[in-house]
């Protein structure tokens, strides 16, 4: 039940054509898991926090060094050393006092990941390696939840929406496909327009509007200011969504 | 048979930042062999030592992806060959 802070609060968005109080309700009734709070999952939280967003559940392992701050703006000098959940919960707990943050200090493993979900409604992606965005997609499939997907590389984004078992999956894209874990080129600018369009996605799904970026894997490249799409056909033989998957763990 | 291939950004360094180019071949493979023939320092970058994609790379025909990931698919004159970096940070 949205209070008359809340009315306050959020007024300005409540004021968009086919949003509304009843719009403002569903993001408050909603808990995200946000896998990350780094470069993408700084905006990420900031955004959906400022939105209104029910519950936020953050897990990452890591803690705060001087060079993530180039990108990860919810950390701070005075931060590093700390884990990265306790410091991203601090400010946005500041920020609005309203919105429930759980926090998780662990590695996402596929022993624990069913259970770090838990009953979210949603996975928003802002991991920094493949193997885990493979671990939460299938977590997404399983329990049929949708999944937002996002990457970065330099002055280059990459973005995607999945609706288990009616859009394309993250293995649909990448069919398992790996790259050696390394450091990555990064610049905070970059993150920044991902985590916002992830961010978007996750609004608009939960409020219901527009058209959510599923099929399509969005690239932006900043040196160039150009957007582009690929189109990605659901693949029938997917081991994770396909026609034989089937089998997947909840 | 000329196939317009544009690369990720990232390859920029190896190519002069030529990102949009031609290249001759029926097939995947034989367009992407052109390529590292007409950039060879992209050869050791995308091609392992059969000669096929390395998996750190995907390629997209005509914007949409190819299911099998089959280097021998086919392609037509004028068709659009994307080949791109899986980006993984976040």
């Amino acid at each position: 039940m949205l209070t008359e802070k809340d009315l306050q609060r959020y007024d300005r968005q409540i004021m968009i054509y086919g949003f509304g109080q009843e719009g403002q309700e569903k993001l408050k009734q909603t808990k995200v898991f946000l896998a990350g709070v780094g470069g993408l999952g700084s905006p990420i939280a900031i955004y959906l926090v400022a939105a209104g967003i029910g519950t936020l559940r953050i897990a990452d392992h890591d803690t705060v060094e001087l060079s993530n701050l180039n990108r990860q703006v919810l950390h701070w000098e005075e931060n590093i050393g700390k884990s990265k959940v306790d410091s991203a919960a601090a400010k946005l707990g500041k920020f609005s006092s309203g919105i429930n943050i759980e926090t998780i200090a662990e590695t996402i493993t596929e022993a624990n990941v069913s259970k770090l979900v838990g009953d979210s409604d949603l996975i928003v992606d802002a991991m920094d390696n493949l193997p885990t965005r493979y671990l939460l997609n299938k977590t997404a499939i399983a329990k049929n939840i949708p999944f937002f997907h996002g990457a970065v590389y330099g002055f280059e984004g990459r973005a995607m929406t999945v609706l288990p078992g009616k859009t394309a999956c993250l293995n649909c894209l990448y069919h398992g496909a790996t790259v050696p874990k390394v450091k990555f080129p990064v610049i905070g600018v970059t993150p920044a327009v991902i985590g916002c369009i992830q961010a978007t996605e996750v609004i608009k799904y939960i409020v219901g509007l527009g058209d959510l970026l599923t099929d399509r894997l969005l690239n932006y490249d900043a040196l160039r200011m150009k957007f582009t799409e690929f189109k990605i056909n659901r693949d029938p033989d997917c081991e994770i969504c396909g026609k034989t998957s089937g089998q997947v763990k909840k | 048979m000329s196939v317009n291939v544009e690369i990720s950004p990232i390859f920029g360094m190896y190519t002069d930042n030529v990102l949009n180019m031609k290249v001759e071949g029926k097939t995947v493979r034989e367009c992407l062999h052109d390529l590292v023939r007409q950039f060879p320092t992209l050869k050791k970058l995308l091609l392992d030592k059969d000669g096929n994609l390395m998996h750190s790379y995907d390629f997209y025909v005509n914007e949409a992806n190819v299911y099998p990931r089959d280097m021998s698919k086919p392609l037509n004159s004028g068709d659009k060959l994307n080949v791109v970096y899986i980006i993984h940070g976040g």
